[in-house]
């Protein structure tokens, strides 16, 4: 048989002349690594606000509810998909969408992949999630997906609104990413997110907007 | 997708006519090149942020088989199935034959830029797989037919006009506008209907990260996580160069390439993928196939000089600050690749039979060097393609430039025939000269005197009024 | 240190020699009495950006002959000096002994204003321009050997002037060799953008420090803008000549 093409592609890359690896020059430790929780919370706001981001702070578990009640007010919210997350399940918002009038379903909820998709894609005014971790240096939430968090949620609704422990703040992203690729503890997610903003694009005449093919805003609320 | 390289002086032209390239490339590079420089300024030490990814991008080279081996290993073990492809032709029959298998008709695609070197998706359509590419700017150039003008915006020169009627004809918009916005949420409804319905998505990829085999992409749109979300079947294909060590460099990465690419500190979304979704998850593929295409990479390796192409991470930096690409815009560049970053890759993975103007419409100013955040020469690859090319006796302008520095050579050796042959030559070119000046002349410089003139040779070169009178005056102030 | 060698390079020496003569002027004024040896002939940049790299070679080698014993190498021109500091030791890369000699050469040569400013602290070429003046930041000069603020501190110090800034200094005029006649059609957009940030300076003068590039945006001015000028660094810091020498 006719040698494969991975070992055709490897043995000449390998019989190449080998080349020196350069070292490596010393980066300075990042600023946001001294930055306090009031510094990383402002860092984080400041910056996600500049990417049209909207973040709240709530203190409880009822301000959290106030806030997805002005939410839903505001944004005439009538159709929720939600995460199953710790953060999203400790909040029921089953029974708050019932006093809100607002129904609030699962993708547990729904009897197939079909059904599922096609109610995320074209039934849904907001996703509601939690998210594992929020960054402050460019204020950006990591998501890791799994079957409590599913990857359309925070994506084919229009409105996504985060609800993030502050305890989950950290100043940089290897600070969040290490959690899941470091080699030790958590096994890596299949799926993991970095999201910055609602989705954009300036591919016409280079006119910038929100809302391409994703959420067109982003509400984060930093709990407690 | 169709190789245009060998016109470029023709589409050049052509492109410098279009007033409204024109005027977009007079304004967009400069304001995309002072928003880099801004945002490189967010890092605590710019200089060494880039020196850094330089070091990133010439150890992953400089690795590449041993982190390619690492990568597939671990993307196995995670449930991704990896497959290797010599060239377009083998990449583009296994996307194909995975995409029969399931009997798929429509597929959805990220951008991918070597997807665009393998003609993917022609090969899709003739087969009667209908490709839809989903970043915006993408589906306009493909729906139009043409090569991307700029890496990072490929249709970003598109009249809105021209866009409304594309829309209007291809994708369902119902009532005219001229809106960019508009526009956009038009292709928003078409696309979104796209992607509910794949059962296939293609996606490249930025990074494949070695130590923990998962692939990274970097967006602003949505599109790739749509793809990599609502399709039961994810195709992600990558040349081999996308590979670096670690986790930890692969963010470096991220950070230099968001600044480099579009001013961003960080795009909207990055996603990182280990495997297939998980067995609780309700969305993602259920089986994810990574192809590492090939295409003329291994065989460039083994030229030191030429390895240097591949540290390139597509970030765009060298087309915003290039003065020719300022010029003539995209589409000269004739293949998947413009600006500098084309003129090193494509004579690298297409050879230099075609691509001689793209390795000498270059006056070495090395403004890309300077830019480059993954170390590349530009200039000094530019120089060994020029050199390879008379190596190889194939100088496209002819014999009299090989004879005119033989010549040259020999006298540049000699300084008295240097100044013999001077002594012979200033009559001839002086012959055009009037009131000190040439303003138009015969012959290969002819071009120079289209809009400049010419002073004529001097009479008395420097070296003749130096022996003259100027060694005489030597403490004379 | 031994006497200044100076490195006239072909293109100030046939087509620019007032260039030439106004180096050695300003030197002269400056206290520094120049050789300049008659064998010299081209560093060979043309025929490596032409990739005739044998050519280049042999231009590399009589250089070397010509100039290895002198202590300083100064030349008017950024590119030549480039091509000699960082181009000679890779061109000649695979013979030890000349590359040895090249590393050892590279050290020596300096373009102008870098020696000036750099070496002998010298901001003040004692010149005189009563005017508004600004200056092109050649390629080489500025990206090759990073000179920018040594041209500009000599402009500055000159009696009667005023800098002015341009914008897009530091874009490439469009000359680059063989690219201004081989794709002229480019190089033309790109020296006419060069004029226009000239005009609206609103400068009296243009100041270059590179032969190449002042072939190009003089020849640009002497058929489309008569009325403006643009000198040479050290024809400006020479001022203008009160002999005969033309």
């Amino acid at each position: 048989m006719k040698e494969s093409a991975r070992e055709e592609i490897l043995a000449r890359l390998r019989q190449a002349p080998k080349m020196e690896i350069p070292a490596r020059p010393v980066m300075p430790t990042p600023r946001e690594a001294l930055f306090d929780r009031d510094g990383l919370i402002a860092r984080f706001t400041e910056e996600l606000t500049r990417e049209s981001g909207v973040v709240y702070r709530a203190a409880d578990r009822e301000e959290i509810l106030d806030y997805l009640t002005e939410i839903a007010r505001a944004e005439s919210l009538t159709r929720i998909m939600m995460s199953t997350d710790d953060m999203i399940r400790s909040l029921d918002l089953p029974a708050w969408g019932e006093r809100q009038g607002v129904s609030v379903s699962t993708a547990a909820d729904y009897p197939d992949r079909e059904s599922y998709t096609r109610a995320v894609f074209d039934e849904t005014d907001a996703g509601v999630t939690g998210a594992d971790f929020a960054v402050a240096e460019t204020g950006t939430l990591v998501i890791a997906h799994g079957g409590n968090q599913p990857r359309l949620v925070s994506l084919a609704p229009v409105l996504h609104v985060a609800v993030v422990g502050i305890d989950r703040l950290v100043p940089i992203y290897e600070d969040a990413l290490s959690v899941f690729y470091g080699g030790a503890g958590r096994i890596p997610p299949a799926h993991l997110t970095l999201v910055t903003g609602p989705s954009m694009t300036a591919d016409i005449r280079a006119t910038a907007f929100k809302g391409m093919h994703g959420p067109r805003r982003v509400i984060v609320i930093l709990a407690g | 997708m169709k190789i245009d390289t060998g016109n470029f002086v023709r589409n050049a032209k052509l492109e410098m006519q279009n007033q409204y390239a024109r005027t977009f490339l007079s304004l967009l590079p400069p304001y995309i090149a002072a928003r880099r420089v801004k945002v490189m300024g967010s890092f605590p030490d710019p200089a060494a942020a880039q020196e850094l990814s330089r070091a990133i991008r010439a150890e992953a080279v400089a690795r590449m088989p041993d982190l390619l081996e690492e990568f597939e290993k671990n993307a196995i073990a995670a449930g991704a199935r990896v497959l290797w492809a010599r060239n377009a032709a083998e990449a583009n029959e296994m996307i194909l034959s995975i995409a029969r298998e399931r009997n798929v008709t429509m597929v959805t695609k990220g951008k991918s830029m070597i997807s665009e070197e393998t003609g993917l998706n022609d090969a899709l359509a003739r087969e009667g797989i209908e490709p839809f590419e989903t970043d915006l700017g993408e589906f306009i150039a493909q729906q139009l037919g043409r090569p991307p003008f700029h890496i990072v915006g490929p249709a970003i020169n598109v009249p809105v006009e021209e866009v409304c009627d594309l829309f209007m004809k291809k994708a369902g918009m119902q009532e005219e506008t001229t809106d960019p916005v508009e526009l956009g949420y038009a292709a928003r409804l078409f696309l979104r209907d796209k992607f509910r319905r794949a059962r296939l998505g293609i996606t490249g990829v930025n990074m494949a990260v070695a130590d923990t085999g998962a692939i990274i992409n970097v967006e602003n749109e949505g599109n790739i996580r749509f793809n990599k979300s609502s399709p039961r079947t994810q195709v992600s294909v990558m040349s081999p160069e996308k590979v670096v060590p670690t986790t930890t460099d692969a963010l470096h990465l991220l950070r230099v390439l968001c600044r480099n690419c579009t001013g961003q500190s960080i795009s909207a979304y990055v996603s990182i993928d280990r495997g297939p979704r998980e067995p609780a998850e309700i969305d993602g593929p259920e089986e994810l196939f990574i192809i590492i295409v090939d295409n003329g990479r291994s065989r460039l390796y083994h030229d030191p000089k030429l390895r240097e192409a591949l540290r390139c991470i597509r970030c765009g930096a060298c087309l915003n600050l290039c003065p020719v690409y300022a010029k003539i815009g995209g589409y000269p560049y004739g293949w998947a690749y413009s600006g500098p970053m084309g003129q090193v890759l494509n004579p690298a993975l297409l050879g230099l039979e075609e691509t001689g103007d793209l390795f000498k419409a270059c006056t070495l100013c090395g403004t890309c060097r300077e830019v480059c955040p993954a170390g590349i020469d530009h200039p000094a690859i530019f120089l060994h393609y020029r050199a390879l090319e008379v190596k190889r006796k194939r100088r496209s302008s002819g014999r009299w430039e090989a004879i005119l520095f033989g010549v040259w050579g020999t006298a540049a050796a000699h300084s008295a025939v240097w100044r013999f042959l001077y002594r012979l030559a200033r009559p001839v070119l002086a012959v055009f000269g009037k009131k000190g000046k040439i303003e138009a002349m015969p012959g290969p410089f002819a071009g120079w005197f289209g809009a400049r003139d010419l002073p004529v040779p001097a009479r008395r070169t420097f070296r003749d009024q130096w022996r003259e009178s100027l060694s005489k005056q030597g403490g004379a102030s | 240190m031994g006497p200044v060698s100076l490195f006239i390079p072909c293109t100030v020496d046939f087509m620019m020699p007032r260039v030439g003569v106004a180096t050695v002027r300003l030197l002269r004024r400056l206290g520094i009495e120049p050789r300049y040896h008659e064998q010299q002939t081209c560093c060979g940049q043309p025929a490596m950006n032409a990739g005739y790299l044998d050519r280049a070679r042999k231009a590399a080698k009589h250089f070397i002959d010509v100039f290895g014993d002198d202590d300083v190498i100064v030349s008017p021109s950024g590119s030549c000096t480039a091509m000699v500091k960082y181009h000679y030791p890779e061109l000649l890369g695979g013979e030890p002994s000349w590359r040895r000699r090249a590393e050892d050469l590279s050290e020596r040569v300096f373009e102008l204003s870098q020696y000036l400013v750099d070496v002998l602290g010298i901001e003040d070429g004692g010149g005189v321009f009563d005017g508004t003046v600004t200056y092109h930041e050649s390629c080489q000069i500025l990206r090759r050997l990073g000179v920018s603020r040594q041209p500009k501190a000599l402009i500055e110090q000159t009696r009667g002037t005023t800098f002015v800034p341009m914008e897009q200094a530091d874009t490439c005029c469009g000359f680059g060799g063989e690219f201004s006649y081989r794709y002229a059609f480019i190089s033309e957009e790109m020296v006419r953008d060069k004029i226009g940030h000239y005009l609206d300076s609103g400068a009296d003068l243009l100041v270059v420090s590179e032969p190449g590039c002042l072939l190009n945006i003089a020849g640009y001015l002497s058929r489309n803008n008569p009325e403006k000028r643009a000198l040479h660094l050290v024809e400006f810091l020479a001022g203008p000549e009160t002999d005969e020498n033309t």
